[in-house]
């Protein structure tokens, strides 16, 4: 909220959609410079907002939360992404498919910090700020989380202590050294602890917990987060059947409240959850719509099927 | 539920603040008290021991540094002889310039000084005639290199086996510089022929006793503040970056910070240690930096159980108790027993002392 605030200097000019009264987060920004098209190798030449011509043009008319804007990486000459654009609006749930090596760790890796980008720019709405500039820790603190594929909770503290570190705010180390818990934090971990089903586990040891109990624990400490955007990395990968269809109905509530991203291999899984789905192929976007409308598409199809 | 602020791990639960408080007291006062006995009694200390034990609370002071740094967050720093050797060069400095013109040639200049046909004194030399300002650069130089070299370590994610060979180089590199006598610090032959600390003189029992007290409260301090920092939000974080850094950094910490802090951290209770050992062993010359002492303190930590601040003291006094009996009774052998020694415990024992006799209590 706080950087928001900054950013948002009163000098801004007026917001230029007109259909966004509602909205609490005004979506205008102040002028940046107009500054040419990027060169691949001069990180530090790019400018550290974003273009306000670009900003308006992918926020416009819509309720967008988090924009990936033109982004190409590659590894050794091999393009990732390439000029991929996306768009995330507030409180969906967005499902990514595309074959192996289509991007989608990538794409993940750049929007989280992860993996910086030869050139284009992430960003949320109400901050000019690009978050390819930021470290990974930095990007966490704006409110864009990610779930790993493998659940990596901290073996060694117990639930509790789990959850208490993903709480947000007081990451610095000072503030950390003479961190006290309030009543309130108490209360917020008791909640997430009886939603994840593991109020009784609070003081076993993370190490000490099943599979499927690392994996809602995990979820757990991303909600303590309080994400903006959540970011989920094939979340049902060697899960039961019964896990997978709570795992739907976890995902499916947790949407709404925040935007939700799922990178997901099994389309009976993304059927089940998704309303709108991207389908990434060769790093750039292929095709986007509802599930119906994707799995229709002569170019997925060909995809998916045709070529090989 | 209350809306207090409460800490979610006590630095030390109650039983544990008596049982610490009875050991610090023993500690402190109990080698002094047997040195005072009349030289006929049974139970009466010799003074050698005074300065021998005292020696190894500085060395166990130095392996809970090691243990807060290695045990907690992970990192193992093969060159911490470095931060141990400043913080006595530091105090040794005070203590040559507190000799005055009692050295050998008498001079107001140290003799090595005299003896490279110096004229005056260089100017890095100059504040430490003040024995306040020698306390705190003995803390604060090991301090600031720490921090200048990890910050540079740390930034470019240099984690690892990585990490522990470059500091080995850091403390090599040290002894290096240290061996010249342009480096203005007593070259091969470092600072010695101490009289006085403070004013008082150091052959004289009283000062023995207050010197050997002052390394047990030390080391009790030491104890108390990495329980401190172990037990608080920033002991979890320091723990996780030692299981899943990746994982820390996706909660919004900044490991790097962390690192830095309990790596600097680290430094200035080994500079503490190493100012309080100089005047009781009397020298201070650069083979405290081979990289070898530095190695031998990441021992004392092994040997005693890493992530344990019981342990760690526990294995400095352990192995140095060994060593100053094998070195004695069969000198050439020591080395292969420290091998040995080591090998044996990660071997057999890979939480150390303290996990073995954990396991046996069990």
């Amino acid at each position: 909220m706080s950087e928001e605030a900054q950013v948002l200097a009163p000098s801004s000019p007026p917001s230029d959609s007109p259909a966004d009264d509602s909205r609490k987060t005004p979506r205008s920004l102040p002028p940046a410079a107009e500054s040419p098209r990027r060169s691949s190798f001069s990180l530090l030449l790019r400018p550290l907002t974003v273009e306000k011509s670009r900003y308006d043009a992918l926020t416009h008319g819509r309720k967008a939360l988090l924009c990936v804007d033109d982004i190409s990486v590659s590894f050794d000459g091999f393009k990732a992404l390439n000029n991929l654009t996306l768009v995330l609006d507030e409180g969906e749930l967005r499902c990514i498919i595309g074959p192996n090596g289509a991007g989608k760790t990538t794409l993940m890796d750049v929007i989280t910090g992860k993996t910086k980008p030869d050139s284009g720019s992430v960003f949320l709405v109400g901050d000019a700020t690009d978050l390819t500039h930021l470290s990974e820790h930095e990007i966490a603190q704006r409110g864009v989380c990610r779930k790993f594929q493998r659940p990596t909770v901290f073996q060694g503290h117990s639930v509790f202590e789990n959850l208490e570190l993903a709480l947000p705010g007081e990451k610095g180390v000072f503030q950390s050294l003479f961190a006290r818990l309030s009543g309130k934090q108490r209360e917020a971990i008791e909640r997430i602890l009886e939603t994840i089903g593991l109020t009784d586990q609070a003081a076993t040891r993370a190490g000490l917990l099943s599979h499927g109990q690392k994996q809602w624990l995990e979820i757990g400490m991303l909600l303590a987060q309080e994400p903006r955007v959540l970011l989920v990395d094939e979340p049902v990968a060697g899960m039961t059947h019964q896990e997978t269809e709570r795992t739907a109905e976890l995902l499916n509530s947790l949407a709404g409240e925040r935007t939700v991203v799922v990178v997901e291999h099994d389309m009976e899984f993304v059927r089940s959850i998704a309303k709108t789905v991207t389908v990434l192929h060769e790093g750039s976007v292929l095709s986007e719509g509802s599930m119906d409308t994707v799995q229709n598409d002569p170019k997925v199809i060909e995809v998916y099927l045709g070529e090989s | 539920m209350s809306a207090a602020l409460t800490r979610l791990e006590p630095v030390l639960p109650k039983r544990g603040w008596a049982a610490f408080g009875a050991v610090a007291l023993l500690s402190i006062l109990l080698v002094p008290a047997l040195n005072s006995l009349s030289p006929s009694s049974a139970l009466h200390l010799p003074d050698y021991l005074v300065t021998l034990f005292g020696k190894f609370l500085c060395y166990a002071t130095v392996a809970i540094a090691m243990d807060l740094l290695w045990g907690y967050a992970g990192i193992l720093s093969l060159g911490h002889g470095v931060f141990f050797a400043i913080g006595g060069y530091a105090m040794g400095m005070c203590l040559m310039r507190a000799i005055g013109e009692a050295g050998v040639y008498r001079s107001k200049l140290p003799d090595f000084m005299v003896f490279l046909d110096w004229k005056e004194l260089p100017w890095f030399w100059r504040p430490m005639d003040n024995f306040a300002f020698a306390l705190v650069a003995a803390l604060a130089v090991p301090g600031l290199l720490a921090y200048g070299f990890g910050f540079l370590a740390f930034r470019s994610r240099i984690r690892g086996v990585y990490f522990s060979i470059i500091t080995q180089a850091l403390t090599f590199a040290m002894m290096l510089l240290f061996f010249r006598n342009e480096t203005g610090l007593g070259g091969n032959n470092g600072l010695t022929d101490f009289k006085q600390i403070y004013g008082y003189p150091l052959h004289a029992a009283g000062t023995k006793h207050a010197l050997y007290m002052l390394s047990a409260a030390g080391l009790c301090a030491a104890f108390l503040i990495c329980r401190f920092v172990t037990t608080s939000k920033a002991g979890r974080v320091l723990r996780s970056i030692r299981d899943q850094e990746s994982r820390v950094m996706f909660l919004g910490y900044d490991p790097t910070r962390f690192k830095l802090f309990v790596y600097t951290l680290s430094a200035v209770i080994c500079g503490f240690a190493g100012a309080l050992y100089v005047p009781q062993v009397g020298i201070i010359n650069p083979s405290e930096l081979q990289p070898s002492n530095s190695i031998e303190m990441a021992i004392w930590v092994a040997v005693g159980g890493r992530g344990s601040l019981i342990g760690a003291p526990l294995g400095a006094f352990v192995v140095n108790g060994a060593k100053s009996w094998f070195t004695v009774a069969l000198p050439n052998a020591w080395l292969y027993i420290l091998g040995l020694l080591f090998v044996a415990v990660t071997l057999f024992f890979p939480r150390g002392l303290v996990g073995a006799l954990s396991r046996i209590r069990k």
